[in-house]
């Protein structure tokens, strides 16, 4: 899952990147509002954390250009202007969320959780492929309730595919959505990672479709 | 009326100047007529003695001839008022006439009494009561037969009822008096209808500070008199200059504010991932700040706009963009917000208030709701006697509620029933704080659906 944090203070901005990055996400960053607009455009996002107030172009704008331009990906607005017209403003836009300053990190990526689990349609904050669950909350996988160890790429790779259990992912996409801009991007990588998460799941959940990419099965769709 | 106002001071003048000048003028008046009527009967009195002097003093007669009753038919009826005299007054010259009127009785001569004559016409006049009783004008005039001289003189008298004279002067007084007092009062009345009407424009002035005062107007509009135009300018520009403060501030205290929130958002942040008491020291107090910013922030909008309540807004159109921004935000919840508010509904007072009471309330509902929210609105009548008519928002949900101990503990600044929820905790204690800015207040109890029920009391139109 790859998100953008957009805030033009530097100090929250990297308070947002390092706890995005600690939760699992890749993460990138942007400091004004051009910049913002031209990752937002060109990159294909899984979150956006939106400030408002941006130099050079405000978020409002931003958001509403990239809405016109029919991205889907979700918007989090994140202001100190916390009046509900304010808000009402940024959920027309286009936002599908808004939380005020000063906020609880806790309370941001809890918002960032709920928004990635409703943009890939599940409702609960569990998702289940066979006997592995992903609980996105706590961010741990478990496989037959045993706890499973992974690394930070594993865990967002797995979590990537079950997000989008049901449907084959290809290794660009992989790449795309599980490293930030300025990560190395080599696509042979992504399967060494697949090679490493079967061995630590059950093999036959990650299928590979041969020319395509992989899928996790969603066999299992009782949730 | 004030005993102060422009009024008073100006009808009180006016009741002054009427009060001195009224009376004076018929004083004069008085006097004139007075001393005309005199000059007129003085005058008759003089034809009179003239006339009998000539008739009676014939040249060539011995003694004087009775004059003929062709003047003065009440010379004939005794004590008529009417009189003359033909009196001898050098002991010779025969007896002395009188006219029937006098009966027996005798009028004294002034030259007798020694009265000195009138320089212009020689005559002498005296007022003395007659034989009647009453007060008669007496004048005389001194001649001799044939008006030659050597002969013996005779004092040639005629008196006429002064006191007729007396009677008429007094009736004009009377008249007069009546007619001035009249007058007086029609002045007086034309005097307040004259400054009610010139001072009417200040009255207007008065209503429009009113409605300057109760929001209806932002500024002293209108054609005021010439006087008043230095006056409406310098308010309008002190209203100007009001606003121009209160705006300022407003925005300092936002700008303040917002400018606070981020770095206190750092602040928290950096903080909760430093482990230890100082970590904790500096979230906890981080967030009483972050409470006391979102307080004055609060209260800074409220305070600028209070005394503004001319202002009207639909509540369809600030619960619409609502409900749809929320059902977007609590998307993952699948709430059902049924909405009943009728197109024509008015709130009295500014969009903005109303967004943060709806705003906050109907999050509140959504937060805490499984699956329906309701929000209806109505307008009453007002209980009281002022005949305002009330909004009535409600707001419920399907959530766990709250029972009557947190019920009456919420609306406490910062006070969070539960920590579990996400939330500042000020929701409820700002909602609560503009709705009693408007004179209205927030009323918590059971729902029917077996949460919360809100209910928001505001002014309506």
């Amino acid at each position: 899952m790859r998100i953008l944090v957009v805030e033009d203070d530097a100090d929250l901005n990297r308070q947002l990147v390092v706890a995005l990055s600690d939760a699992g996400y890749a993460v990138d960053a942007a400091m004004d509002g051009e910049e913002a607009y031209y990752l937002g455009d060109t990159e294909p996002y899984d979150l956006i954390v939106l400030d408002i107030g941006l130099p050079k172009m405000d978020g409002i704008s931003i958001l509403e250009q990239w809405r016109r331009s029919d991205k889907k990906f979700p918007v989090i607005i994140l202001t100190a202007r916390d009046r509900w017209s304010d808000k009402v403003q940024g959920i027309d836009a286009g936002a599908d969320d808004y939380l005020a300053k000063p906020f609880h990190m806790e309370e941001l990526l809890a918002r960032a959780r709920a928004q990635l689990r409703r943009a890939t349609g599940h409702a609960k904050s569990e998702i289940e492929c066979g006997s592995v669950r992903l609980d996105t909350n706590s961010a741990r996988v478990t496989c037959d309730g045993e706890p499973i160890k992974l690394t930070s790429h594993e865990f967002r790779l797995l979590a990537y595919l079950m997000h989008h259990r049901g449907r084959v992912v290809s290794r660009t996409e992989l790449v795309e959505h599980l490293y930030d801009q300025d990560f190395d991007r080599d696509s042979n990588t992504i399967e060494v990672f697949i090679g490493r998460l079967r061995k630590k799941i059950p093999a036959d959940i990650i299928e590979t479709v041969r020319g395509l990419g992989y899928r996790i099965t969603a066999e299992d769709d009782a949730s | 009326m004030r005993l102060d106002s422009i009024a008073v001071r100006l009808i009180a003048a006016s009741m002054a100047w009427t009060v001195i000048v009224l009376p004076l003028a018929g004083y004069l008046i008085y006097q004139l007529y007075r001393a005309d009527v005199q000059e007129s009967f003085d005058s008759q009195l003089q034809k009179l003695v003239t006339a009998i002097t000539v008739d009676s003093m014939a040249e060539g007669a011995s003694s004087p001839l009775p004059p003929p009753n062709r003047y003065e038919p009440l010379f004939e009826f005794t004590h008529s008022g009417w009189y003359w005299q033909i009196q001898p007054i050098d002991g010779q010259g025969g007896p002395t006439l009188r006219s029937a009127s006098l009966a027996t009785a005798a009028l004294p001569s002034p030259l007798q009494l020694g009265y000195p004559p009138d320089p212009d016409t020689n005559m002498r006049w005296r007022n003395d009561v007659g034989p009647d009783g009453r007060s008669v004008r007496i004048v005389e005039v001194i001649n001799t037969l044939g008006h030659e001289d050597g002969k013996p003189r005779y004092s040639i008298i005629v008196a006429g009822p002064s006191a007729w004279l007396e009677a008429s002067v007094a009736t004009f007084r009377t008249r007069l008096s009546l007619a001035l007092a009249v007058a007086g009062l029609a002045l007086l009345a034309l005097m307040v209808f004259q400054i009610r009407f010139g001072l009417a424009p200040l009255q207007r002035v008065e209503q429009a500070l009113a409605q300057i005062r109760s929001g209806e107007a932002s500024r002293l509009e209108g054609d005021v008199p010439a006087e008043i135009e230095p006056l409406r300018d310098e308010l309008n520009a002190l209203i100007q200059s009001n606003e121009d403060i209160v705006e300022r501030a407003r925005t300092q205290v936002g700008n303040l504010a917002h400018g606070l929130k981020t770095p206190l958002a750092v602040i928290t942040n950096e903080a909760r991932s430093a482990k230890g008491p100082l970590g904790a020291k500096v979230v906890e107090q981080a967030q009483i700040m972050s409470d006391q910013v979102q307080h004055y922030l609060e209260r800074a909008r409220i305070a600028a706009r209070v005394g503004v309540v001319g202002r009207v807004t639909s509540v369809r159109d600030v619960v619409d963009p609502l409900v749809r921004a929320l059902e977007r935000i609590h998307a993952d919840k699948a709430i059902r917000i049924s909405v009943q508010c009728p197109p024509a509904a008015m709130f009295q007072g500014e969009k903005h208030d109303l967004e943060e009471m709806l705003g906050n309330l109907l999050d509140n509902a959504c937060k805490w709701s499984k699956e329906r929210v309701r929000l209806s609105v109505e307008t009453a009548p007002a209980p009281t006697r002022t005949g305002r008519r009330r909004l009535k928002i409600t707001i419920e949900d399907d959530g766990p509620g709250l029972n009557a101990d947190q019920r009456a503990r919420i609306g406490k600044r910062g006070l969070r029933l539960d920590e579990t929820k996400p939330g500042s905790g000020l929701g409820l204690s700002i909602v609560i704080d503009l709705a009693q800015s408007y004179r209205g207040g927030l009323t918590l109890t059971e729902a029917p659906l077996g949460g919360l029920k809100a209910s928001l009391d505001l002014p309506a139109i």
